[in-house]
């Protein structure tokens, strides 16, 4: 069972305070939705549940194994993953390669043969077998999307945070991308996905956070936080 | 498989080849001269190629690395002694029969020049004494330490500086060593230039042949084994997952460590071989041409290095070597002068300019170098394979 | 040095505390959840000012830090730095005639005009283009060659500020060439990586221009006249010359303030030049623009400024910066083709020092250097070891400020 334990997390940049005591649990292969207007502090959260950031205090637990004092790489083997705004696949690595490194990282002794073996499961998952030689950089922007999700199947994390998973895809990549979270979801993993389309988020999630001034203003589902008074507040002025 | 079989022939036809080349060259002393050199600046290249080319760290401390092998060894050789008996003066470990001695710096400056305490000690060693300088081998091991620990260091140093920082802090680094050697010239000789004993001060018993210690043919051997060997290892890593993680920070540091790599343990982890593979080729060349002086660490050294590597191909180790030995041949090619009408042009002066246009030009124009798309084409990996799923890809897109 | 153990122990009271300083400071800091920005540089400077006794009321109280917390500790250290150093070595020349040390401080100062006006030059090129280039010194050296060729070899008697301005036109246009050739290409993704590219591209830049000067004009240390012979002048008398006393290779001030007239002439064509280059970049519409492309280069483009032309034009000015310094140096040193080896070397510890980028930054820089240069050309005992650690000491202060404070003095966040 997943358990991931947000706990009171404070975060404060000089005088700035990005984050003010946001409290949130996990339970099993949940589909959360992270929402916010600009400046809410959803990518600060990201970066300290993935150990970029230390929090100023708070906890942050993932299988009852405290993370938020670990660097990002152990927070990555301790089975959290993420993706990040832009997208970030290696550009002159091949597809292949791109996804060994996290295989090759979680499994120091494993041997290459039975790596690669896994990789080609993900690439026929992503149906990208086609392009296994093929350089980062000869992908299109959306394929590019895709592999950092295969990326994060190789490195096989209980809990997969998706930072703007659908900005800027062609419409075709997005409904792969969309299955993607569906497919992966149903296969036992967490998702908490950051996005701005809000018509695909309240689809999409079955729980939905909403960060305003870097406090969780709403906890619930989607439908009722849709109507809640404090995330209209927040977000008059943002949408139209 | 084929192409696989392909590269392995091609390997040992041109291990082959360079061995037999020892044996071709012997009567050419200044051949094998060149050979050496060019063996030593292709081990340079090719790690500086690991370090810059897949680890993304553009350093511009190659050099420096190369000097603290040279200096260690030349050091070493300089001041540890052998003495079948004690001096009484230096500061000595006995080893059964024979005694360690550590000769003392004197000071050489002006018109004085002391005696070091072996000199003051011989007055009461007894006659017959014998003593002995050490073999070139253990300087070498301990220059390359040398290499790793001040590689170690550095690398920790610059984790957090990325680019034209990292490339800064590494000029400065390698411009306060060789003031520093040109300085300490009660250790170093400063710019006078330190004297090393040959690779082998007795020369070689081989195959029945007897070479000097001024025949080239084994360190030509030395130096060829050493570029064998680094090549091996290098290889090895880039293709383990050292290669893949180094390459994977170039690429991006976070997104690496998000996928659970080691960013801090394989960015020190590669300048630490790297320095020490610089190392060793120091510490061997400085045996080979027995004076070393801190010129050898000249910011115009490093980018004749530099050259070598881009124009050989940045991220292609084999590439950078073929490169330096190359452009290591040319310029001693060029060492010549021809006349257009009445003007006299002096290549020996010129190679230099366009050898640097060259560079910029590659960089230009050509991102893989010039010798690494020519060793692609003739073993053929995955080149056509991208550029047709590129075509794939692009259409998918338009759909 | 008599009692060299005085000032090496004052040197490591303040090298191990001003570790300390920068190691913790940081730390308690950020455990407080304070601003922890300047914390390191802070803490390096008042441990290495105070020792514990500032520390520890530093740790304690943690009080906002700001400009004064590193340049009050800096004033301090260099106080203990003299004092260690007057008791170290009580007859030293620094020591015993104050006239010795303003006459180091004054010639520092006007050299380090001339240092900060071609730092001036990298920095803007930085500022605009992201890149540092690394054949600035290179630039420098053509400048100095460009006025040795016009007033002495090609028209002996051309008047010198004639051959400063064909100097001047001669790195600009130079600058803008290599600019449109090697350059612009980073802006239009013909490079796979720019920041490597850059930084390997002029370094190339650097080797070609440095033998293709070798190639030209031999290796032969070249020497050009002073630019301006200045009348003897006395004051308050010719018996008695107390204020003043003006001769061909020297200007005397107050008897005991010494500087040679071709460095004093530099000095005055590096001011002129600093006016007009601010003038140029606060005053013009080219100049606001260069800094508006600096600022922001999108809202810069989208208010019609062409940024690959002021891309360009940075470039050139910044060349030509460094090519005027050259030009008005070449008749204080001797000129050989690697002359600029050093030049470039003391121009990044500048900018690193002062922030890259910073204009300000570049100019307060240059004269930091000239001072520290000067005073330890003159005052640091046994003269051979001294002059050859003279560049060394610069490249200490690049690789401490790198460590501590990668952003400089004046610099903006990385």
């Amino acid at each position: 069972m997943i358990k991931l334990d947000v706990n009171k997390v404070y975060k404060n940049f000089g005088g700035l305070q990005a984050l003010a005591g946001v409290t949130f649990k996990v339970r099993g292969p949940e589909l959360i939705g992270l929402i916010g207007p600009n400046g809410a502090g959803k990518t600060t959260l990201t970066n300290i549940m993935d150990g970029v950031y230390k929090p100023s205090s708070g906890t942050v637990y993932l299988g009852g194994h405290r993370i938020d004092t670990l660097p990002p790489y152990q927070v990555a083997r301790a089975g959290l993953g993420r993706t990040f705004q832009v997208t970030r696949a290696f550009r002159r690595m091949t597809v292949m390669e791109n996804l060994l490194v996290p295989a090759m990282a979680l499994h120091p002794t494993a041997g290459r043969k039975a790596l690669e073996r896994r990789a080609w499961e993900v690439l026929e998952f992503l149906t990208f077998e086609h392009l296994a030689n093929d350089y980062g950089r000869s992908l299109s922007g959306g394929q590019q999307k895709l592999l950092e999700l295969g990326r994060l199947l190789m490195l096989d994390p209980d809990v997969i945070i998706l930072d703007e998973p659908f900005a800027g895809v062609h419409p075709k990549l997005m409904e792969k991308i969309y299955e993607y979270i569906i497919t992966v979801n149903a296969q036992g993993k967490a998702f908490i996905i950051i996005s701005h389309d809000m018509d695909t988020i309240f689809t999409l999630s079955k729980r939905l956070l909403v960060l305003n001034f870097g406090e969780l203003i709403a906890d619930g589902d989607p439908k009722e936080v849709r109507h809640d008074p404090l995330v209209v507040e927040a977000y008059l002025g943002e949408e139209e | 498989m084929n192409r696989k079989w392909l590269s392995l022939g091609l390997v040992a036809a041109s291990v082959l080849a360079l061995i037999a080349f020892g044996v071709v060259l012997e009567p050419y002393p200044y051949w094998m001269h060149i050979a050496i050199v060019a063996f030593f600046y292709a081990i340079l290249a090719s790690s500086w190629s690991l370090l810059a080319g897949y680890a993304g760290q553009f350093s511009f401390g190659h050099m420096a690395f190369m000097a603290i092998g040279a200096y260690t060894a030349g050091i070493f050789g300089k001041f540890i002694r052998l003495s079948t008996a004690p001096t009484g003066i230096c500061s000595e470990i006995p080893l059964g029969n024979t005694w360690l001695v550590f000769l003392n710096a004197i000071p050489e400056r002006g018109t004085v020049t002391g005696q070091n305490c072996l000199e003051l000690g011989k007055a009461h060693m007894p006659v017959g004494t014998l003593i002995y300088q050490l073999p070139a081998m253990p300087g070498i091991v301990l220059g390359i330490i040398m290499g790793g620990i001040f590689g170690f260091l550095i690398g920790l140093l610059v984790l957090r500086l990325r680019r034209t920082y990292l490339a800064l802090f590494t000029i400065g680094f390698s411009e306060i060593l060789r003031t520093a050697l040109n300085a300490e010239i009660d250790i170093t000789q400063g710019p006078n230039g330190l004297e090393l004993a040959p690779l082998f001060p007795k020369g070689v018993h081989l195959f029945g042949y007897y070479f000097s210690s001024v025949n080239k043919v084994p360190p030509y051997y030395v130096m060829l084994a050493l570029f064998l060997v680094s090549m091996a290892v290098m290889y090895w890593l880039a293709a383990s997952r050292f290669g893949l993680f180094i390459r994977s920070i170039r690429e991006d540091e976070e997104a690496a460590a998000a996928l659970g790599v080691h960013i801090v343990r394989y960015k020190v982890l590669v300048f630490v071989v790297t320095s020490m593979i610089a190392a060793a080729a120091g510490a061997v060349q400085a045996h080979y041409i027995t004076v070393i002086t801190p010129n050898i660490l000249l910011i115009m050294q490093m980018s004749l290095v530099i050259a070598m590597a881009v124009i050989g191909g940045l991220e292609s180790l084999i590439g950078a070597a073929i490169g330096a030995i190359i452009i290591e041949f040319a310029l001693e090619l060029l060492r010549t002068s021809f006349t257009i009408g009445p003007i006299v042009v002096e290549m020996t002066t010129w190679r230099l300019v366009f050898f640097g246009l060259l560079l910029m030009l590659t960089l230009r124009f050509w991102n893989n170098g010039l010798i690494h798309p020519i060793i692609q084409r003739l073993t053929r990996v995955g080149w056509a394979e991208e550029a047709v799923s590129r075509r794939v890809a692009m259409a998918e897109e338009m759909e | 040095m008599e009692n060299a153990s005085y000032f090496l122990l004052a040197l490591l009271w303040i090298l191990c505390w001003g570790t300390i300083g920068a190691v913790v400071t940081p730390r308690i800091y950020g455990r407080k959840d304070l601003d922890v920005s300047q914390a390191g540089l802070a803490g390096a400077a008042t441990g290495a000012a105070g020792g514990p006794f500032f520390l520890i009321p530093l740790w304690y109280l943690t009080p906002e830090l700001d400009w004064k917390w590193v340049v009050i500790p800096a004033v301090v250290i260099v106080v203990i730095f003299a004092g260690a150093f007057a008791a170290a070595d009580p007859d030293n020349l620094c020591v015993t005639r104050g006239g010795f040390v303003a006459t180091q401080l004054v010639n520092g100062l006007v050299i380090g005009i001339i240092y900060g006006l071609m730092a001036l030059g990298l920095t803007l090129i930085f500022s605009i283009l992201g890149v540092v280039s690394f054949a600035h010194g290179e630039f420098y050296m053509i400048g100095g060659m460009a006025v040795y060729y016009l007033t002495t070899i090609w028209f002996p008697g051309l008047h010198p500020l004639v051959g400063v301005l064909g100097a001047a036109l001669l790195t600009f246009v130079i600058g803008i060439i290599f600019e449109r050739l090697f350059l612009r290409a980073m802006n239009t993704g013909q490079v796979e990586r720019p920041g490597e590219y850059a930084i390997l591209v002029t370094f190339g830049l650097a080797f070609f221009l440095q033998y293709l000067t070798l190639a030209l004009v031999g290796a032969n240390p070249k020497k050009v006249a002073r630019f301006v012979e200045y009348p003897a002048i006395n004051l308050p008398s010719t018996e008695n010359p107390a204020l003043l006393k003006v001769t061909v290779s020297s200007i005397q001030l107050f008897d005991f303030i010494s500087i040679s007239t071709s460095r004093f002439t530099a000095a005055i064509i590096a001011v002129v030049l600093l006016g007009a280059l601010m003038w140029f970049l606060y005053r013009t519409w080219i100049g606001k623009a260069l800094r508006a492309v600096s600022q922001d280069r999108q809202a810069a483009a989208v208010a019609g400024i062409n940024p690959n032309t002021m891309n360009t034009l940075a470039f050139g000015l910044g060349t030509m910066l460094a090519g005027l310094s050259g030009a008005s140096l070449v008749q204080v040193f001797s000129w050989v083709p690697w002359v600029g080896i050093p030049a470039s070397a003391r121009s990044f510890v500048i900018i690193v020092l002062g922030g890259m980028g910073s204009l300000p930054g570049a100019f307060i820089g240059g004269l930091f250097v000239g001072i520290v240069e000067a005073i330890g050309a003159g005052c640091v005992p046994d003269p051979q070891r001294a002059a050859s650690y003279i560049p060394a000491y610069g490249m200490l202060i690049l690789t401490l400020v790198l460590l501590l404070k990668p952003t400089g003095l004046f610099g903006r966040e990385l």
